[in-house]
């Protein structure tokens, strides 16, 4: 399949060819990896795509998957309107 | 790991990577970074991103007119995102208003541009806000963002392509000090010896500085932040609510990203707070009712590292041989970092920076008690 045509993180439309660069480049650990391409920073929060890259970082480099995985858990776990914050006005 | 080297920088921030950068411009190549998570990992990816030179000192002012230079210098050279989309103050008392004509003077007689706009004005600035309860604001056109991610991650590129080495997950324990005179950083993974050594690990710092008998007044001041879903461009200026001390920017990926002042102490883990999520929302969608419908992806902590003067603390330490540091910017570390590395690179090599007050920011000043004035906090 052509690189250019796999959507990897779907939320910043990043494709294979991008990671493939991106590792070429020496973008070689996950965090500066997410970070330098925003995979992980859309709505789905790098649930979807974060276990692929990290599993095709860990093919390119030759580390260990479990070295290279981080999975991220900041809040909220879903995206959630601002509007569920909002007190409620007395009166 | 190498057993030696010209320079190690200990920090990957971008300050760090930006005195590295200077230095490797200055032709320098024998140098190590040492990081301790992952470049970035501290203040610099969890900033607001905002630049500008409309400071209350006159320190904090001739420094940061010549890093928006360089901002954008940078930008342009290595290809990453900077705009100078402005900051917008919302005022909403006639108290407010009277300050910030002071702070206007100060800026102006400094020759930053800043300028009180009417609320017409902010409209204008700013489509969709609701003005309501606003008196006025102040404008500074020549402030900005920046992408902290790609200016840092670019940057660190050119240095390691130019032979600086890196060593991430890398903890620096001790700096071994002789006569007066730096020796070297025993790390985690080994001893560096090293003619010269720059600290610039935010409140790490501390701790390092200890090691060699250096007293550096640091505490660690959580902050809080969230970003949304992106949108295309809505507004560029970094806005500021004064009331709330809150701010508001649209980054370069088109998330909004929210400060909200929550009370916090020194030197505390920060962890996550839902009052912090109810003070965001409230403060801001009533300037954006819109807002309310948009998506939180993300809420994530961070910290200021303070001085007592909230001035960063730059340049040798006078009483031992080798020993620089470059850190304490008090909230303001990412926009400073162009004009930081270059004075700090000055400082190495020529022994002297190209702005002569830099000399006031020097950790003896806490020593001789000559603290930075500012005619008032100021964001």
């Amino acid at each position: 399949m052509d690189p250019k045509k796999v959507i990897v993180c779907r939320c910043e439309d990043v494709t294979l060819e991008d990671i493939y660069k991106a590792i070429e480049e020496g973008y070689t650990d996950l965090e500066s990896l997410k970070r330098y391409l925003r995979i992980g920073m859309g709505p789905c929060q790098g649930a979807h795509c974060i276990p692929i890259v990290a599993r095709i970082l860990a093919s390119k480099t030759g580390k260990k998957f479990d070295e290279i995985y981080i999975p991220g858990n900041r809040p909220p776990l879903n995206p959630i309107p601002l509007k569920y914050f909002l007190k409620k006005q007395q009166g | 790991m190498v057993g030696k080297a010209d320079i190690v920088i200990i920090g990957a921030g971008i300050i760090g990577v930006s005195t590295a950068y200077n230095l490797v411009e200055k032709g320098i190549r024998n140098i190590v970074i040492i990081e301790k998570n992952y470049p970035g990992s501290g203040g610099s990816f969890r900033c607001a991103t905002g630049i500008r030179a409309s400071f209350t000192s006159e320190e904090h002012v001739l420094l940061m007119k010549e890093s928006v230079k360089l901002w954008k210098e940078l930008s342009e050279k290595h290809g990453f995102f900077y705009l100078r989309g402005g900051y917008v103050w919302l005022l909403s008392t006639e108290e407010q208003l009277e300050l910030f004509k002071k702070f206007v003077e100060f800026h102006n007689s400094l020759g930053v541009p800043t300028r009180i706009i009417s609320v017409e004005e902010i409209e204008k600035l700013v489509p969709t806000i609701n003005t309501s309860g606003l008196v006025g604001g102040v404008y500074d056109p020549l402030a900005g963002k920046a992408d902290c991610f790609k200016s840092l991650l670019l940057l660190l590129k050119y240095v390691r392509d130019k032979g600086v080495q890196v060593y991430t997950g890398t903890l620096a324990r001790k700096i071994v000090v002789e006569n007066s005179r730096v020796q070297g950083v025993e790390t985690d993974k080994g001893f560096i010896e090293a003619k010269k050594i720059v600290v610039a690990a935010g409140y790490g710092s501390r701790d390092l500085l200890k090691t060699a008998g250096v007293d550096a007044p640091l505490n660690n001041l959580p902050k809080h932040a969230l970003v949304t879903e992106k949108f295309n461009e809505r507004f560029k200026p970094l806005l500021v609510d004064w009331s709330s001390t809150s701010y508001m920017v649209q980054t370069s990926s088109g998330t909004f990203l929210i400060g909200a002042e929550i009370e916090e102490e020194y030197n505390v883990k920060p962890v996550n707070r839902i009052e912090f999520l109810y003070k965001a929302a409230q403060v801001w969608v009533k300037y954006f009712p819109w807002l309310a419908e948009i998506n939180v992806l993300r809420y994530w902590t961070g910290y200021y590292v303070m001085t007592p003067d909230h001035h960063p603390i730059l340049g040798p330490i006078d009483d031992i041989d080798g020993l620089y540091v470059a850190t304490g910017f008090s909230g303001h570390g990412f926009m400073m970092a162009p004009i930081v590395g270059k004075l700090m690179a000055e400082w190495i090599i020529e022994e002297k920076p190209s702005i002569p007050i830099a000399e006031n920011l020097k950790l003896k000043r806490f020593r001789e008690g000559k603290m930075i004035k500012e005619i008032a906090v100021f964001g």
